[in-house]
């Protein structure tokens, strides 16, 4: 990495943190994925046994609280670049980086390694919570020295950072905070949570197996279900989607007058 | 130095900028005039890459802007002093920028001090006041010490004391032989400033000249007498050209106001008011009056 890329990175980081209600907002959706977690474990324990093989304790303890976890997640990274956007920053950041590729991975570093920490915390803590609340419950919990655990749990925190990029790369393409905003809930939870439900079930059933973020969440699974992606495939299908959204956030950004 | 070569910018079937051609001396302040419109921000924006030319070209002491590794260390510029995160501090705006081209956090609190903000550093940008806010923009363009200057209309917003306090700043720059670009629609505000003027209208190049030979160029006297009619007629015998006013009030073209002091003494009126006025601003207008995009109906 050249030194010009981590200068950049390093005022990033100082854009990120000099905004007083980022860090608090950080803290609290990890609270959120814990806690929300901790209650959607212990309501999915209670019935384990009538779910029988199919039971997953790692993915039971992580999935609930995600789902609440990623919307602000999203929503963090769309206002990295949409906040500069409503304020006019944008201008004064690409007259001090007039490499537009330059500040735009920044900006995709930065919040991606920001993303990545919080989520593996979150992630663990869940994991470890949930798993006491299992065994409390009388089900069996899941340890990471299992098959395909620690993957899970890591995993995890991946998603998180995938889900956060989504969010830069739909505010850089969209650069209103709402309409970005809007569009990352709508990509990452009501098409593919909510969206189900309501479809024609065999479009529905597509939705569950190659829509980007269900694709990507079979990482956090370790009991497979034989129609769904494998973990790594799954993964892989949603970061590639993440790139390719964020290749035409690059090409954009770079032909846009500001 | 700043080299603007041909250059050329549309959106959609309006042209902003229209093959303008002209060069920013060092050593000096080059005032950049123009009506509202005139594309003088436009031009800016393009020195600095943040807006692509459909033609022409820029260079900066010979280089590309969007090439430069570090360009705070080589050219610093004020476009909107509003172009700010509200949410965050004085001192960690300043930082941002800083960090991005390796410039120390020390820096930073020195040209807080340059303009006057280190009491405030701590506080939301957001709650600055315009003034406030033009300084810090001030602030962001010298971070780097540069050679070169952008400034786009800096006294926007300036009270008077900081409108003397930016025109004494940027003397010293140009005497430390940098080299600034600053613009405004005041003709009177460059005319105490500028040692030279790039005037341009609907994009357009109209004329790329010292101060000194401007000011020459023509000389209006605004006068209010009790007798007009009898002192109009000698006026204009002694070579006056007269534009009557709305209220009273009359502009001589061609006497200074001590030839008109005589005259109405001689002629025995009294005179109320006598202000050699405008003079520039007159001249600016006349140079600039065909391509006033936004006139106001006469009232
Ligand atoms: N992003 C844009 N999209 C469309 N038109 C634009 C854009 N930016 C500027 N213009 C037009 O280009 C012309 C030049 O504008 P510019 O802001 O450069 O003028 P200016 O000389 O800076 O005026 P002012 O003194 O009011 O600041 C104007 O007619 C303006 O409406
Ligand atoms: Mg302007």
């Amino acid at each position: 990495m050249s030194a010009a890329i981590a200068d950049t990175m390093r005022s990033e980081w100082t854009k990120f943190r000099s905004i007083p209600s980022n860090l608090p907002i950080l803290l609290a959706t990890v609270t959120v994925m814990v806690g929300a977690s901790a209650l959607t474990t212990s309501r999915a324990s209670e019935n384990h046994q009538a779910v029988g093989a199919a039971f997953d304790p790692t993915y039971i303890s992580m999935y609930g609280g995600f789902l609440f976890a990623q919307i602000s997640v999203g929503a963090l990274g769309v206002l990295v670049v949409t906040s500069e956007y409503a304020t006019g920053m944008i201008r004064t950041s690409l007259t001090v980086v007039p490499r537009r590729g330059r500040l735009l991975a920044a900006k995709v570093w930065t919040f991606g390694l920001i993303a990545l920490v919080t989520g593996e915390v979150a992630a663990f803590c869940s994991f470890l919570l949930g798993q006491i609340m299992i065994g409390a419950g009388g089900a069996s919990p899941a340890t990471l020295d299992q098959p395909g655990v620690l993957r899970a749990v890591v995993g995890m925190g991946l998603v998180w950072v995938l889900v956060g990029l989504i969010g830069v790369a739909l505010g850089c393409l969209l650069r209103n905070t709402m309409a970005a905003t809007t569009m990352v809930t709508a990509v990452n939870f009501i098409i593919p949570i909510i969206g189900p439900r309501l479809m024609p079930a065999a479009v529905g059933e597509w939705v569950t197996t190659y829509w980007p973020i269900s694709a990507g969440l079979q990482v956090i699974t370790t009991a497979h279900h034989p129609e769904r992606l494998a973990p790594w495939t799954g993964f892989g299908l949603m970061t590639a989607c993440t790139a390719a959204l964020l290749m035409a956030a690059f090409a954009v950004f770079r032909l846009r007058d500001v | 130095m700043i080299r603007i070569d041909r250059l050329t910018k549309r959106f959609g079937d309006r042209t902003a900028v229209d093959g303008l051609t002209f060069t920013v001396e060092p050593g000096r302040v080059t005032g950049f005039l123009g009506p509202n419109g005139a594309g003088k921000s436009t031009t800016m924006r393009m020195v600095l890459g943040l807006d692509k030319p459909n033609s022409g070209s820029v260079t900066i002491n010979g280089r590309d802007y969007v090439g430069m590794t570090r360009p705070m260390r080589e050219v610093g510029a004020l476009l909107n002093a509003h172009a700010v995160h509200d949410r965050r501090t004085a001192r960690n705006h300043l930082l941002c920028l800083a960090q991005t081209n390796g410039i120390p956090g020390r820096r930073v609190d020195e040209v807080l001090e340059l303009v006057g903000l280190e009491s405030v550093a701590h506080k939301r940008a957001g709650s600055f006041s315009l003034g406030m806010g033009q300084r810090l923009g001030i602030a962001a363009a010298l971070l780097g010490d540069p050679q070169v200057l952008l400034f786009d209309e800096p006294v926007n917003g300036l009270d008077p004391e900081g409108i003397k306090w930016i025109r004494e700043l940027m003397r010293g720059l140009a005497g430390e032989n940098r080299t600034l670009l600053v613009s405004s629609h005041l003709m009177s505000e460059m005319a105490q400033t500028a040692d030279h003027l790039v005037i341009i209208g609907k994009g357009k190049l109209i004329a790329d000249i010292g101060i000194g030979e401007f000011l020459r160029q023509g000389s209006n006297v605004l006068v209010r007498a009790d007798d007009q009619d009898r002192l109009v007629p000698r006026l204009v015998e002694a070579g006056g050209s007269i534009q009557q006013g709305t209220d009273g009030s009359f502009i001589v073209t061609g006497l200074d106001t001590r030839q008109i002091g005589k005259i109405a003494l001689d002629v025995g009126v009294v005179l109320t008011e006598l202000t050699p006025q405008r003079s520039l601003e007159q001249a600016y207008m006349g140079l600039t009056r065909d391509s006033v995009e936004f006139q106001a109906g006469a009232a």
